[in-house]
């Protein structure tokens, strides 16, 4: 199972899906789009276990972490 | 004999104190994380630990706050947990040496945003200071 992490006022919601079921990794690949044109910036994690940004839609990640953009405090 | 006895005392001591300074510390941060505000900040702080690395985790478990390094310029950022006013760039002794603001656009809990503040050092160092805002950070031992 994959899974999309978006960070929320409750913490963060997660949806897991199966990247096997080609419905799943088409509703999570919208959902990419979505949460990115609407400002979030999403991050996966390398194999060394690094954060990385990516700006497109990743089949084989495992995990995305999706944040809204950054603004001075 | 009497040298043995106090090698194997001295042994057993050492592993009773750092016995008792893991499950101090375990405590501490069992009693610290059962008082966070609600389960919205529990789950924050749950997902930065799942992103820490190994030594940003154990600073973090000690400290509550974490090293990150920029990576663009190389410089030393200090994330404390927080909402913000908690990122402070360190010098090369690792004093502080100015403080940055920057947050996500929608008001999260302290985990997140310190994780998204993380990321953002890691992966785009330029682009987060180009919104930092600067702060004065007092350096230890000055009169604010």
């Amino acid at each position: 199972m994959a899974i999309q992490i978006v960070m929320d006022h409750k913490g963060d919601t997660r949806y897991h899906f199966d990247p096997k079921d080609a419905d799943a990794l088409l509703r999570a690949e919208e959902r990419f789009k979505e949460l990115t044109g609407a400002g979030f910036i999403a991050a996966i994690r390398t194999a060394s276990g690094e954060p990385a940004v990516t700006r497109k839609f990743d089949k084989a990640a495992e995990e995305t972490l999706f944040f809204p953009r950054l603004v001075g405090g | 004999m009497f040298e043995k006895l106090a090698r194997i005392t001295n042994s057993h001591l050492q592993r009773l104190l750092l016995d008792a300074s893991r499950r101090a510390r375990g405590f501490r941060n069992w009693y610290w994380e059962s008082t966070c505000a609600n389960e919205s900040e529990v789950r924050g702080l749950r997902l930065l630990k799942e992103w820490l690395s190994p030594e940003q985790l154990a600073q973090f478990e000690t400290h509550k706050y974490f090293d990150v390094t920029g990576c663009h310029s190389g410089k030393r950022y200090r994330l404390r947990y927080g909402t913000g006013m908690n990122v402070c760039e360190l010098d090369h002794a690792g004093r502080p040496l100015a403080g940055w603001c920057f947050v996500p656009k929608d008001g999260l809990v302290p985990g997140d945003v310190v994780l998204a503040q993380k990321i953002a050092l890691e992966t785009d160092e330029l682009a987060a200071m180009a919104v930092a805002k600067h702060f004065v950070v007092r350096r230890p031992g000055t009169v604010a």
